[in-house]
């Protein structure tokens, strides 16, 4: 569900939306204003693209001229050279930039960070490069004239108020679309891989498909706001769509806040206008307009500095201060949370089969066999090092396994993503907890709700319905708009417990789930855990706390240096000398 | 005059109280845990004391000097050595590198001293000495927290301050580490010590707070709080281990 926005917020912002396009109509303006406003207004299409790639995926574009720069010279060269209609060539243009967008946003499942930030400018780069030497087609540096304005159902956009208004009109869509897009299932998936992507990919995210569907979005926006820039201005060269572009509308998305749609279009407003301002300053103040752009250019950096989440995360701010939401969540209506998972059969839930895992000469795991049997819970432990969490690793398709087989129910996984794992009813918790922190707690267990084949229906509601279930039955219901960096520690381990019990796993893997708790938090965490077991699931999980392991296992299995070196009941194995010497000692007491 | 001591000090995360008003004491010598909830204000406190954040209210002394202005570095300079929680340790550093730049603020000490003392940090944690020249980030979880109290005693300091050293490690490095802990308070480095483990911390310590919601509720030795109803209700599971 989208945020609510109070009446006389909503009222005050769609008067000033519709009002202001429409000025020039009523009031004198001059033609370089207008121009200057239509400018703003392309531009900042283009910048929404990036708050969907950058403020929402985290993902670094610095290629958004180019994109900007295929709409433009799609209509440009579509018009005037192919004589098609403005539609046709504005749609051609956006194919392109959506299909160059795709093509980057798949460099990004071997690159993040500065190498993405590397591929983006150098692909920047080539276009430039083509828009230049290209002659034959482009028409190089000397640019293409004479581009025409369309006409939109029997009205001719020839004149330049009325293109502003068109313009307008096509932003204020966009706007209310990458306003809504955070809280529909790609909205949530793409913040997920923003804040953890490793957690977004285990928990079922397609991370993959996530970042190249936000970076074809960013294009296709990108290429939109050019494709009118092109018909406003009538002529283009490669210098509008050059690398100095891209910079302006990072700066512009970085300066409004990228989290918003609101922020991109204030934070170009910004870039487009302050220039102007500072041009036409008073006769006493003139000096200024010698070094303007450097008055800019500390402006600039002084905001970034002061307000990391921008201006419209200042705003933001504020308004949370005027009207604090309620700390607690109306917990009535909720149902139970239901266990069932339909075609679950007999037979082990999960069996390893001469598991190795080898990091170079490191033999971490080193031929193991573990059969996890349905409904039991099923202890790994072992000494530092021995290899436990890399086995949770290779079982849950973090790392592909040297050899061996990892079977879940009938099915071998060994070679699954684990997105794909987890859409089949696999699920995990991590050492170091490793939550979505901006999100809030109903958040972070809508997108485990929403894995791949999750048994309930369609559509937010759902989604909803059963991410409160699995947080009442953590018992967090009450809690659930927290944002959850700031619930304490052991409610964090609580909510990605949910998380993953939102999704009806059929096995739940736990890496040192009580790591961090108190005695009698940990006491605590065993009821759930006999909970958890008494509503049929499976668990496999890892903890030192022998205390814990003896009072929740069935089956303990005991891992030194990559091997097992003993598995049976836990009276069995807790006695093992074998088990004692290497990792027990003699337990309770400081040698 | 007591080693360290702390009065009426406050903190607060932009506006979130974490401290509200805790005076404690350490006297030279001293091991004194404390015992608390997670989100009471152990971790906050530590920080406090070792400057990461300033106290919005209250002072800290160390050897009568206030320190509570001063930022982490000049406290460390001061002799106080901090571990945090957490597996802080250098990835793109081999182990012993690690080890090694733990004793980086000390002065006068030969780099065959350290090399020593790097070697004793080894009989402590003989889990993490195969892996000498390995990078940091190629140890497993516990490893690294192993490094990262190792690097912490490097530092010779006058008061340790450790924030939940046990924390992932399996049970017979949990008996070494405190081990550990019981020889270098020995050899008189006064130890400031956080746990979950209550059981444990009590079985080392002269004297425990237990702190609740950022107010220390409680003070007494090990025989009196794990005599005492609530904190054997709230901290040690309800029963007598």
């Amino acid at each position: 569900m989208p945020p609510k926005i109070s009446r006389p917020w909503l009222v005050a912002l769609a008067i000033v939306a519709i009002a202001l396009p429409l000025i020039p109509y009523r009031f004198e303006v001059s033609a370089y204003v207008v121009q200057m406003f239509m400018q703003a207004v392309t531009y900042a299409i283009a910048v929404l693209g990036l708050v969907v790639v950058l403020g929402y995926t985290g993902q670094i574009n610095l290629a958004q001229a180019a994109f900007f720069g295929l709409g433009a010279y799609g209509v440009a060269l579509g018009t005037v050279t192919g004589g098609w209609s403005f539609w046709l060539s504005l749609a051609a243009g956006a194919a392109v930039a959506t299909g160059a967008g795709l093509a980057l946003g798949l460099t990004t499942i071997r690159l993040g960070g500065h190498y993405l930030a590397m591929i983006t400018i150098s692909f920047q780069q080539i276009l430039d490069l083509v828009l230049v030497n290209w002659i034959e087609v482009t028409r190089g540096p000397d640019g293409v004239a004479g581009i025409p304005r369309p006409s939109l159902a029997g009205f001719e956009l020839a004149d330049d108020r009325a293109y502003l208004v068109f313009c307008a009109a096509v932003l204020y869509v966009v706007v209310f679309a990458v306003w809504w897009l955070p809280h529909t299932r790609l909205g949530r998936a793409m913040r997920s891989v923003r804040e953890n992507e490793l957690a977004a990919e285990v928990v079922g995210v397609h991370t993959l498909r996530t970042k190249v569907v936000a970076f074809s979005l960013s294009a296709l926006l990108g290429a939109i706001g050019g494709g009118l820039y092109a018909g406003g201005f009538a002529y283009i060269s490669p210098d509008n769509f050059n690398f100095a572009r891209s910079v302006e509308f990072l700066t512009a998305v970085l300066l409004g806040g990228a989290q918003s749609p609101f922020g991109g279009v204030i934070g170009t407003l910004l870039i487009v206008q302050m220039p102007e301002w500072l041009k036409h300053l008073p006769e006493s103040l003139r000096f200024i307009k010698d070094v303007y752009l450097a008055v800019y250019g500390i402006g600039v950096i002084l905001i970034m500095v002061f307000l990391p989440e921008g201006i419209w995360g200042l705003i933001k701010a504020a308004r949370a201060r005027l009207a604090r939401p309620a700390d607690t969540t109306d917990t009535s209506g909720v149902a139970p949370l239901d266990f069932d998972v339909p075609g679950a059969a007999g037979g082990p839930v999960l069996r390893v089969k001469a598991l190795s895992k080898h990091f170079g000469g490191l033999k971490a795991v080193d031929g193991i066999d573990i059969e996890v049997a349905r409904g039991s819970v099923h202890a790994l432990i072992g000494p530092n090092g021995s290899g436990k969490t890399t086995s949770l690793n290779v079982v849950s398709g973090i790392y592909r396994p040297t050899a061996g087989q990892v079977m879940l129910g009938e099915e071998d996984v060994s070679l699954l993503r684990p997105h794909q794992r987890a859409g089949r009813g696999m699920g995990r918790t991590f050492q170091n907890i490793r939550l979505f922190s901006t999100l809030s707690a109903l958040e972070n267990v809508m997108v485990g709700a929403q894995r791949d084949r999750n048994p309930i229906g369609r559509g937010n509601r759902a989604l909803r319905a059963r991410a409160m279930s699995a947080l009442a039955f953590v018992g967090l219901a009450d809690r659930a708009h927290v944002i959850v960096r700031n619930l304490p520690y052991g409610h964090q381990r609580l909510v990605e417990i949910a998380r993953v019990l939102a999704g009806h796993p059929r096995l739940l893997l736990l890496d040192e789930p009580a790591a961090g708790l108190n005695q009698t938090e940990k006491m605590e965490f065993v009821d759930l855990l006999r909970r958890l077991r008494g509503h049929g699931l499976t668990i496999f999980l890892i903890d030192h706390d022998m205390g814990l392991v003896e009072k929740v296992s069935d089956r303990i299995t005991v891992l030194n240096f990559g091997r097992k070196i003993a598995e049976g009941s836990p009276q069995e194995v807790l006695r093992n000398p074998d088990v004692i010497a290497a990792y027990l000692g003699t337990a309770g007491k400081v040698n | 005059m007591a080693l360290l001591e702390l009065r009426e000090v406050a903190s607060a995360y932009g506006n979130v109280q974490a401290l509200r008003g805790v005076s404690l004491r350490v006297e030279a010598g001293e091991l004194v845990t404390l015992l608390g909830a997670n989100g009471a204000g152990k971790s906050t406190t530590l920080k406090t004391i070792s400057g990461l954040i300033a106290p919005v209210r209250g002072e800290v002394l160390f050897e009568g000097q206030p320190i509570h202005r001063l930022g982490p570095e000049a406290v460390a300079r001061m002799g106080i050595s901090h571990v945090p929680e957490g597996r802080r340790i250098f990835p793109g550093l081999t182990v012993r590198e690690n080890i090694l730049l733990g004793g980086s603020n000390r002065k006068g000490v030969t780099r065959r001293q350290l090399e020593a003392e790097a070697d004793e940090k080894f009989q402590i944690f003989p889990e993490i000495r195969p892996f000498e020249h390995a990078l940091g980030w190629t140890l497993s979880g516990g490893q690294q927290q192993m490094l990262a109290v190792a690097r912490g005693l490097m530092a010779r300091p006058k008061l340790l301050l450790l924030d939940e050293p046990s924390l992932g490690l399996a049970p017979l490095i949990v008996q070494n580490l405190f081990g550990a802990i019981r020889d270098i308070r020995a050899r008189g480095t006064t130890i400031l010590l956080v746990e979950q483990n209550a059981n444990m911390a009590l079985s080392v310590a002269d004297r425990g707070y237990v702190l609740e919601t950022g107010t220390l509720i409680l003070e007494g030795s090990p025989r009196e709080l794990l005599d005492n109803e609530e904190v054997r209700a709230a901290y040690l599971g309800g029963h007598h281990a």
